[in-house]
C-alpha cells in the first residue's frame, strides 16, 4: 500500500520548470532516497509534498487522498514531518523547547488554559516536557536539553532537527540531506538511527548526496535531473545506470573512499 | 537531564539578575538623594508641612535635632555612594567582603528608623525646640516617603544580595510593586497632577506590555499600535458619555475596549500575514495613520470629528467617584496591569508563547512543525490590541475627552521606545522601560522647569544663565525618547533588561557578523 | 604530539629551511567562558595543500576564523610569513593575502555572480590584475562565466560553492582557506571542486582545507592535521594519517 504517491507532479517558477511531471510512490515502511545534481528540483519536490509550495500540475496523495493545496501545518497533522537542507532549528530556543514546538499541534492546551495556568494546562505542560526529554534521551541528546539550539555542535543540530520532526508524531519522515556536514562516524550513527526509525514503523524519504549512505540504507532510489525523473530502482540498478553516472555520479573519484 | 534542571539558575539567567541588582541599588541611591534635595528645589507654593533640613541645621547647628540630621546625612551619603563600591569591586574583580553588605544593611535600617523618628518629632509633635523654627514651605512629606523607600530597598539589595541575584524578577517585583501601590500616599498632599501622571504611567505600561506581545513575543514589528489604543478610547467614549446616551461602567468598558480592539487587531493582521520585517512595519504604519484620520473626519458620525468626544463619565465604584478620588482610579489601573502581567507571563510560558517564539525564529520551520502560522499571528495581533483596548478605556475615563490628536504616530513611537529601552520580549524589562520613560516625561521634565527657574533666579547659583528659566523642558519629550534610544543601541542594545534569547543573540552576533571584513572591505 | 616537518611536496617547491607561510603557535580561543581552542599549533608551507580534519565542534572553523582575524585568540600567536598577525583586523589580514571561503558559502545573495566576484577584489586597485583574476576564475569555473549576470541567491548549491571559491580567489591570495567546500554537493560536483583545488595548487597556490570527507581531503592534501575538541592536533603526512587506525576508525568510517 503506497503511503505517499506523486502523480505527474510539476512545479513551475515563472519560466522555469523546477519539477517536471514526476511520478513515483513510496510504500509503508520503505526507505526511499532521492538523488540528483544540485538544482535538479529535489528540494522543490519536498516542498511540494510538505505544502510549502502548491504544485503547478499533478497530484500529491497521502494514503490515496490528495493533499494538494493544504497548508504546511495541515500536512504535518496528517503525518508528514521533515527536516531542512540548511538546518532550520529555532536557534534561540532550548533543545527541549524545539521538540515541544513539535508537540504544538497535538497538545490540548487552549489559549485561556495557558493564560490562567489551569491545573490541566500545567499537567499537560509537565507531561509533554517529560515526553520531550525522553525523546531527546532516545536520540542521545539528553545532555543538551537545556542548551540553545545554536549552541549544539553541528552534527547534533541535525539530530535535534530530526527529534523535532519526530515530535510531531509522523508516519512519513522527509529528511533533506541529513548527512551533509557529518563526519564518517556521525554518518554511521545517522544510518543506525534511520534503520531504527524504520523498524519502529516509520516510512522514510530522504534527499542525500552521500552515496555511501544512500546505497547502504535505501530500498529504492529515485533520480532527478533538470526536474525530471531519469531513473528509479534498487541501489545496484541506479549505481550502474549510465544516465545517472553521466548526470550525477561522475567518474567516482570522490566516491572511492565511501565505498571501501 | 541535569543540564536541563540547571536552566533557571544557569549562566544565561545570571546576567539579568545582576542587572536587577544594579537597577535597584542605583534606584535606592537616587531616591535617597532626591529625598534630600527635594526641599531645596521645590518652590514654597507646594503645600505640606515638615522639616527643611538646611533651615533646621542653620538655626541650631549644635542642637540635638541638628545632630539627628547629621547622622541621617551620613547614612544617606554612605548608601548613595555605595554603588561606587560595587563598581570598584567589578573593576578589581574582587567581590566585596560580606561585612560590607552587613554594614550597609545596618546603615539602611538606622536611616529608615531615624527618618521616621525625625518625621514624627517634627510633623506630629511639632518639636520646634529641637529643630528651630518649623515653617510650612516644603513638600517634605514626598521627600520623607522617597527617603524611606530608598532606605527600604537599599536594605533589600544589600541585606539579601544572594536572593536578589538568584531571583531577579521576584526581587524586582518586591521592590517595585509596593512602590506602585504606595505612590498615592507619597503624593497625598501634592496636586492631583501627580496622580494623573501616575495613572498615565500605568496606562503607558499597559500599552508597552501589549505591544511587547506583538513585537517581543511574536517578532512582528507594529508601528501603528496607537490605533488600537484609539479604538479602546473611542469605544469607552461612545459607551460612557452623553454622546449616545449610554453610560456603562468602567469595568464593562474595559472588556468592550479589549474586545473591539482585538477584532481590529485581527482585521489589521489579516492583510499582513505574508509580510515580514520592513514591509509589515510599513503596512502597520499605514493602519496607524488611517484610524486617527477616520476619527478626524468623523466617519459614520461616531467619532465627533477633530474635537473628539467629550464629557466621558468619571468612573465610579459604589460610592467612590474615581474622578474626585484619583488614587482609586490609579489603583484600579495598577490592579488591571498586574493581572495583565500575570496573564502575559503565563501565556509566554505556555504552548502559544512557544509557538510565537518559533514563528519569530523561523516561520517556515514553524509551519512545517505543525504551527498554524495564520491563527498564531492573528492571535498575537489580537491579544496585543486587546491590551491596548483596555489601556484606551482607562485613558478615556481618565481624560474624559478623547480626540484624534491623542493617538498620533508619536504615541506609537513612544510605546516602541519604551519596550526597546526596557528590553524587547522581557516583561520585567518592558515594565521598567515604560516606567523610566514615563517618569522622565511626566515627572522629571516638569520638575526641571521649576528647578531651572529656581536656580537661575537672581542670587541663585546659575544666575549667569538667565536663559535657562525660559527653556520649557516639557517640550523636549521626543528628544528624551531619541536620546534614550540612541544611548540604548550604543551601550546596551538588548535594552535595560534584555530577554534571555536576545542576550544570547547579541553575544553570538558579535562573532558572526562581518563577512565584508573577510573580503577585505572596511 | 610534535610538529611533523612537512615532507617535500611534489609541486616543486622546497619548503625545507624557509619559515612556513602560516604558523599557529599554541592558540587558545574562548567563546565567553567556553574554551573553543586549547593550544592549537599548526603550520602551512608555501605551495602546500594542508587538510584540517576532525569532528564537528572540534574547532576547525574556529581555527580558520582565528587565522582570518574574525576572532582574536586569548593566547598564542598566528604568524604569516613570519610576522605576527593575530592582533590585526580581518581586513588587514585579507589585504596581506589570506582569503577565506567560509562554511555555508555566505554569498551576497542579492548581488549577481559578477558582483560577488568583484566584492572579492574590493581591496585591490590594480585593474589589470583584477581583470586577470576574473579570467582565471572564469577559466577555472566556466559555469560562472555563463551565469555571471544571475543573482547568486538563485544559483544551485554547487554553483554557489564555485562563486564562494571564486570570490576568495579574486583577492589573488597567497593563502586560500576553504571551509567545507564539498558541503551539500552532488558527487560529480565534489569531484569538480576538488579538481579545481588541485589545479589552483598546481599553479602555485597554497591551500588550507577543512573537510568532512576526510578521505578525499587527505588524498588531495600533502599533509593533514586531525583536530580533536580544540586540543593540540595530531599531525602527519596524508599517507600516515590515511593509514592510521585511529583516523580510519573515527574519520573514514571504516
Amino acid at each position: 500500500m503506497a503511503i505517499l504517491e506523486l502523480a505527474g507532479v510539476s512545479k513551475r517558477f515563472g519560466g522555469l520548470l523546477a519539477v517536471s511531471n514526476v511520478s513515483f510512490s513510496i510504500d509503508q515502511g520503505e526507505i526511499i532516497s532521492m538523488i540528483g545534481p544540485n538544482g535538479a528540483g529535489k528540494t522543490t519536490a519536498f516542498n511540494c509534498v510538505t505544502g510549502l509550495y502548491p504544485v503547478s500540475a499533478g497530484d500529491v496523495r497521502l494514503d490515496g487522498l490528495s493533499i494538494n493545496g493544504l497548508p504546511p501545518h495541515r500536512v504535518t497533522k496528517l503525518g508528514i514531518a521533515r527536516t531542512f537542507q540548511n538546518i532550520r532549528l529555532f536557534s534561540y530556543m532550548t533543545a527541549v523547547d524545539n521538540v515541544m514546538v513539535g508537540a504544538h499541534w497535538w497538545m490540548k492546551e487552549r489559549v485561556w488554559d495557558g493564560a490562567l495556568k489551569t491545573p490541566r494546562a500545567r499537567r499537560e505542560e509537565r507531561e509533554v516536557q517529560a515526553w520531550a526529554l525522553d525523546l531527546l534521551a532516545q536520540l542521545e541528546l539528553a545532555n543538551y536539553a537545556g542548551s540553545y539550539a545554536r549552541e549544539l555542535p553541528y552534527g547534533l543540530q541535525r539530530r535535534l532537527e530530526i527529534a523535532r520532526a519526530l515530535a510531531t508524531q509522523p508516519r512519513l519522515l522527509l529528511l533533506d540531506e541529513p548527512a551533509a556536514g557529518l563526519n564518517a562516524r556521525e554518518k554511521n550513527d545517522l544510518m543506525a538511527l534511520i534503520a531504527r526509525l524504520r523498524s519502529e514503523g516509520l516510512t522514510i524519504f530522504l534527499i542525500e548526496h552521500d552515496m555511501r549512505v544512500v546505497m547502504e540504507i535505501s530500498d529504492r532510489i529515485v533520480v532527478l535531473d533538470y526536474g525530471e525523473k531519469i531513473a528509479e530502482g534498487v541501489p545496484t540498478e541506479v549505481r550502474t545506470n549510465r544516465r545517472v553516472i553521466e548526470a550525477y555520479l561522475g567518474s567516482g573519484a570522490s566516491q572511492e573512499m565511501h565505498t571501501t | 537531564m541535569l543540564s536541563f534542571l540547571r536552566i533557571p539558575s544557569g549562566p544565561a539567567q545570571r546576567g539579568q539578575s545582576a542587572a536587577v541588582f544594579w537597577i535597584v541599588a542605583v534606584t535606592a541611591s537616587g531616591m535617597l538623594l532626591m529625598g534630600w534635595l527635594l526641599p531645596w528645589f521645590v518652590e514654597p507654593t507646594s503645600s505640606g508641612i515638615g522639616f527643611s533640613p538646611q533651615d533646621a541645621v542653620l538655626s541650631a547647628p549644635m542642637g540635638p535635632g541638628a545632630f539627628l540630621l547629621y547622622v541621617l546625612a551620613v547614612t544617606m551619603l554612605l548608601l548613595v555612594l555605595s554603588p561606587l563600591a560595587e563598581i570598584a569591586a567589578g573593576i578589581t574583580k574582587r567581590p566585596l567582603p560580606l561585612i560590607a553588605d552587613r554594614v550597609r544593611l545596618v546603615v539602611a535600617v538606622v536611616g529608615f528608623v531615624l527618618t521616621l523618628v525625625v518625621w514624627f518629632l517634627i510633623r506630629v509633635l511639632n518639636e520646634e525646640p529641637l529643630f528651630g523654627p518649623i515653617d510650612s514651605h516644603t513638600v517634605t512629606d514626598s521627600a520623607v516617603w522617597l527617603t524611606l523607600y530608598g532606605y527600604a530597598i537599599a536594605a533589600l539589595v544589600y541585606g539579601a544580595r544572594r536572593w536578589v541575584l538568584a531571583r531577579g524578577n521576584v526581587a524586582f517585583g518586591a521592590a517595585a510593586i509596593p512602590f506602585g501601590v504606595l505612590l498615592p500616599f507619597m503624593f497625598h498632599q501634592a496636586p492631583d497632577f501627580l496622580l494623573w501622571a501616575a495613572s498615565s504611567l500605568a496606562i503607558y505600561m499597559l500599552l508597552a506590555l501589549g505591544l511587547n506581545v506583538v513585537v517581543g513575543f511574536a517578532g512582528l514589528l507594529d508601528l501603528g499600535y496607537a490605533a488600537f489604543f484609539a479604538i479602546g478610547a473611542y469605544a469607552c467614549a461612545s459607551f460612557a458619555s452623553p454622546t449616545h446616551h449610554i453610560h456603562l461602567s468602567l469595568w464593562l468598558l474595559i472588556f468592550i475596549g479589549a474586545g473591539v480592539a482585538s477584532v481590529f487587531g485581527a482585521i489589521l493582521g489579516a492583510p499582513t500575514l505574508r509580510l515580514r520585517g520592513d514591509y509589515l512595519a510599513i503596512v502597520t504604519l499605514g493602519f496607524g495613520e488611517i484610524i486617527p484620520d477616520l476619527a478626524t473626519n468623523n466617519v459614520f458620525g461616531l467619532t465627533g470629528g477633530p474635537n473628539g468626544l467629550s464629557s466621558i463619565d468619571q468612573p465610579r465604584y459604589g460610592p467612590v467617584n474615581f474622578g474626585t478620588n484619583p488614587q482609586w482610579f490609579y489603583w484600579s489601573v495598577l490592579a488591571i496591569s498586574v493581572i495583565v502581567v500575570i496573564f502575559l507571563r503565563n501565556i509566554e510560558r505556555s504552548r502559544v508563547g512557544r509557538a510565537w517564539v518559533a514563528l519569530r525564529e523561523d516561520e517556515i520551520a514553524a509551519a512545517a512543525t505543525g504551527i498554524n502560522t495564520t491563527t498564531t499571528k492573528l492571535l498575537a495581533f489580537a491579544m496585543g490590541a486587546s491590551v491596548a483596548g483596555v489601556a484606551g478605556a482607562f485613558y478615556g475615563s481618565l481624560v474624559t475627552i478623547v480626540s484624534p490628536d491623542d493617538f498620533s504616530f508619536a504615541v506609537s513611537v513612544a510605546v516602541i521606545s519604551m519596550i526597546v529601552l526596557g528590553g524587547i520580549g522581557n516583561i520585567v524589562g518592558v515594565i521598567l522601560g515604560s516606567s523610566v520613560l514615563t517618569l522622565s516625561i511626566f515627572w522629571i521634565l516638569p520638575h526641571m522647569n521649576e528647578w531651572s527657574m529656581t536656580v537661575s533666579a537672581p542670587g541663585k547659583p546659575l544666575e549667569f544663565l538667565p536663559g535657562l528659566a525660559t527653556v520649557n523642558f516639557t517640550q523636549y519629550t521626543y528628544m528624551v525618547y531619541g536620546i534614550a534610544l540612541i544611548l540604548m543601541m550604543l551601550f546596551r542594545p538588548g535594552g535595560l533588561l534584555p530577554s534571555r534569547a536576545r542576550r544570547v543573540e547579541l553575544e553570538a552576533g558579535i562573532e558572526s557578523e562581518s563577512l565584508a571584513a573577510v573580503q577585505g572591505r572596511a | 604530539m610534535t610538529e611533523v616537518t612537512a615532507p617535500a611536496t611534489g609541486d616543486g617547491k622546497q619548503p625545507a629551511t624557509a619559515a612556513p607561510l602560516l604558523e599557529l603557535r599554541e592558540i587558545a580561543v574562548y567563546y565567553g567562558r567556553v574554551r573553543a581552542l586549547n593550544g592549537v599549533s599548526l603550520s602551512v608551507n608555501e605551495g602546500e595543500i594542508v587538510a584540517l580534519i576532525g569532528s564537528n565542534g572540534a574547532g576547525k572553523t574556529t581555527t580558520l576564523r582565528t587565522i582570518s582575524g574574525l576572532i582574536r585568540p586569548a593566547k598564542g600567536d598566528v604568524r604569516f610569513r613570519g610576522e605576527p598577525i593575530h592582533h590585526l583586523g580581518a581586513e588587514r589580514i585579507a589585504r596581506m593575502g589570506v582569503a577565506h571561503a567560509p562554511e555555508g558559502r555566505r554569498l551576497f545573495g542579492r548581488m549577481t555572480v559578477r558582483e560577488n566576484l568583484e566584492m572579492g577584489a574590493y581591496a585591490r586597485h590594480d585593474r589589470g590584475g583584477v581583470r586577470e583574476s576574473f579570467d582565471r576564475v572564469y577559466t577555472l569555473f566556466p559555469r560562472l562565466r555563463e551565469r555571471h549576470a544571475q543573482l547568486a541567491g538563485s544559483l544551485s548549491g554547487g554553483e554557489q560553492q564555485m562563486v564562494a571559491i571564486g570570490r576568495a580567489l579574486m583577492s589573488n591570495p597567497t593563502l586560500l582557506m576553504l571551509d567545507e567546500p564539498s558541503l551539500g554537493l552532488a558527487p560529480i560536483l565534489v569531484d569538480a571542486i576538488f579538481e579545481v583545488i588541485r589545479e589552483i595548487n598546481a599553479r602555485g597556490g597554497t591551500i588550507l582545507l577543512i573537510e568532512q570527507n576526510a578521505g578525499l581531503a587527505l588524498r588531495t592534501a600533502s599533509r593533514g592535521y586531525v583536530l580533536e575538541t580544540g586540543n593540540l592536533p595530531i599531525a602527519g603526512s596524508s599517507d600516515e594519517l590515511l593509514n592510521s587506525p585511529d583516523v580510519q576508525r573515527a574519520y573514514l568510517g571504516m
